[in-house]
């Protein structure tokens, strides 16, 4: 059974008398141990399914599923106190801009040592926990990488360099020990030598303590080679999720491939000038969502049907929403 | 930490001496003799006349005038009032602490109510309880003062008899000016009876008070108010919920702090309308402070006391302002060391 099981989501906000759709019937699953992409473009509602998750959603969206469960709890029944123990103690969420997510007028470390589980902390008497809650942030801070801890932990948030800061926000994450780190788009705006590192530190965390991670980002190269399966969100809609192999190897949503071969290319036999492969136009607005498989209008594939929403089909573990699917034309 | 000191420092001074070179000039752009609106005296005959302006260097170019008009200032010579015949320096010395009383009283006030009610509208933000503070803070705040006091007056001193009319202390209570401030005056004052002078006081005080002090309440709780739900609303609030950490811990740990920090500079700001007002609502209720005092003097054409009562004035606006923009320095951190001053 799967740790995180989503089925069905949407979500719904009224803007101006009409309702519209930002995530329709998206399905997410992730077992335990597996490091799950989700990949999408911007706009498609992948931070959406993150605060949807985390229930840091602002009240006026709506949230229907048929099924939302953590560990067989459901977590849109749950009264919030279960679901705030729940947030503290198995699911952490990483977000996208470190800076903005922490606290401008406390310390790092005081804001780090705030996030320890009060049953984490040694000792009786207040010195002994202050102690106890200070070696705990020393050890995290060296854990992810930072080696100058005494004055980072001294640092205000204004003061450290971006990549500092995505570690702090992963130390804080790891700080309660989870079972899920949610990474939502954590290499955003970062050069190639510190997004190396930050997803070397979660591939090492996903090997050495067997924490699932549920990677959320648009950046297919970056992470190929570390995600074990992947789900790919068009505008709101799953498209395609399996295995990462399966999904490279073969794609069968017209999206997916299209996703794939726009990534940048650097094979020697490359003719000069030649296109970068994508599709024409953009991902529609949240107001102007086409009917039936968002995609419809911009597919190369799309016939009639697409008009009627596809419904999830499944080839061993690989599922897929599409009418027309690729490598599957009936001979 | 000291590099910032003394960038305030300089800009005190600067601001300060602009403000002496205006008062300075004022002595000739007044109508009238240069010299009675320097010193406030009257020669009787050309003999003192000339005595006098050797004495007050009047026939010196201005720079050096001006000198030893700073230098005057400086040392307390700050002329006489040509009404009463008083030292300025004595007046203002009890009109102002009596205006800075005023002015704190309502501040407390302002910032013991407004505050809390102001976190209270910005956490249950766009709510049925928000939007009746919100709208009661706005109704209150587009009361005209001067209207609101006579109302105030109409039906708590003359119809209710609730209160005095005007005035600071009944006349029975014979109270030393020490302080300046009313209240800790009678403390110190000698054979009165304390608590029933102190009641006395309190009931004069109450009705200026409280007029000034609900409009500096009504401006605090929507810049609380903004304040907090600007905040709530920030990436690092969400992230502190998705921590798991209380409703509680929030709110203490993240919320207020960061909410309060840019409350301060606006506070600066709300100091100057709380004067104003303060002065307005003097004259009404006759409390002796310097707003009444700077009112009978333009009555009365006292051109020394005006130019005095101008720079007493925006020196106490000024020396408010830089302080409480210097204390915002010290206490929030992400405020940066090289940063200039600003008034």
């Amino acid at each position: 059974m799967p740790m995180l099981d989503i089925k069905n989501l949407t979500l719904e906000m009224e803007t101006g008398g009409v309702r519209v759709k930002a995530l329709d019937r998206v399905n997410l699953a992730i077992n335990s141990g597996e490091i799950r992409a989700l990949v999408g473009e911007s706009g498609s509602g992948k931070s959406l399914i993150v605060s949807a998750i985390s229930g840091a959603l602002p009240p006026q969206w709506h949230v229907t599923a048929d099924r939302m469960t953590w560990k067989g709890e459901n977590l849109l029944s749950m009264r919030s106190e279960e679901r705030r123990e729940i947030m503290r103690r198995d699911i952490a969420v990483v977000f996208q801009n470190p800076i903005s997510a922490m606290d401008p007028s406390t310390t790092l470390g005081e804001q780090l040592e705030e996030s320890i589980p009060k049953e984490l902390v040694e000792g009786k008497l207040f010195w002994q926990r202050k102690q106890s809650r200070k070696r705990t942030a020393i050890g995290l801070v060296h854990k992810v990488g930072i080696k100058n801890h005494e004055h980072y932990l001294n640092a205000f948030p204004h003061q450290i360099s971006t990549d500092i800061g995505q570690k702090f926000m992963i130390a804080m994450a790891l700080v309660s020990q989870p079972d899920l780190l949610i990474a939502d788009d954590p290499t955003r705006g970062m050069e190639t030598t510190t997004k190396t590192k930050v997803l070397k530190l979660l591939a090492r965390l996903n090997q050495t303590k067997s924490l699932s991670i549920l990677f959320v980002s648009h950046d297919l190269l970056a992470i190929a080679s570390m995600a074990h399966t992947m789900t790919v969100l068009y505008c709101g809609q799953t498209v395609e999720s399996g295995h990462m192999k399966h999904i490279r190897k073969r794609p069968l949503h017209p999206y997916t491939k299209a996703l794939l071969d726009s990534a940048p290319s650097f094979r020697n036999d490359l003719p000069p000038k030649s296109y970068l492969p994508t599709l024409d136009g953009t991902i529609p607005t949240l107001q102007h969502v086409p009917i039936g498989c968002r995609l419809g209008p911009r597919c190369p594939r799309a016939q009639k049907q697409c008009v009627v929403t596809p419904a999830v089909r499944k080839v061993h573990d690989h599922t897929y929403s599409c009418h027309f699917p690729l490598h599957m034309d009936k001979r | 930490m000291i590099n910032a000191l003394s960038r305030y420092t300089i800009l005190f001074t600067l601001t300060l001496l602009v403000l002496a070179l205006l008062s300075f000039s004022l002595i000739y752009m007044f109508p009238g003799d240069p010299l009675i609106n320097l010193t406030g005296l009257v020669p009787q005959n050309d003999i003192q006349r000339e005595a006098l302006i050797k004495q007050f260097k009047l026939d010196q170019p201005y720079p050096i005038q001006f000198y030893h008009y700073l230098q005057q200032l400086f040392s307390g010579n700050w002329g006489y009032s040509f009404i009463s015949g008083e030292s300025l320096r004595d007046e203002i010395g009890i009109a102002m602490p009596a205006t800075f009383e005023l002015s704190t009283y309502a501040m407390v006030i302002a910032v013991i109510i407004g505050v809390p009610v102001g976190c209270y509208a910005g956490l249950r933000s766009y709510t049925a309880s928000d939007y009746a503070i919100n709208t009661a803070s706005i109704f209150s705040y587009s009361f005209p003062v001067f209207w609101l006091a006579l109302i105030f007056i109409l039906f708590f001193s003359l119809d209710a008899g609730m209160v005095p009319l005007s005035g600071r202390i009944s006349l029975l209570f014979e109270v030393p000016n020490k302080t300046g401030f009313i209240l800790i005056d009678i403390l110190l004052a000698e054979d009165i009876n304390h608590s029933l002078a102190l009641k006395d006081a309190i009931k004069h005080l109450i009705l200026p008070t409280i007029t000034i002090g609900l409009i500096s309440t009504a401006a605090m709780i929507r810049i609380t108010r903004r304040s907090v739900i600007d905040v709530v609303n920030s990436p690092y609030i969400t992230a502190a919920r998705s921590r798991g950490l209380s409703k509680r811990q929030i709110f203490m740990r993240h919320i207020l702090r960061n909410a309060l920090l840019p409350i301060l500079p606006l506070m600066a700001i709300q100091v100057t309308t709380l004067i104003t007002n303060a002065m307005i609502v003097e004259t009404l209720f006759s409390w002796p402070g310097i707003g009444n005092w700077l009112i009978n003097a333009i009555n009365q054409r006292d051109y020394p006391a005006l130019r005095i009562g101008m720079l007493a004035v925006s020196t106490m606006v000024i020396t408010l302002t830089i302080l409480i923009d210097f204390f915002n320095r010290l206490i929030d951190p992400s405020r940066e060391k090289f940063e200039r001053g600003t008034i």
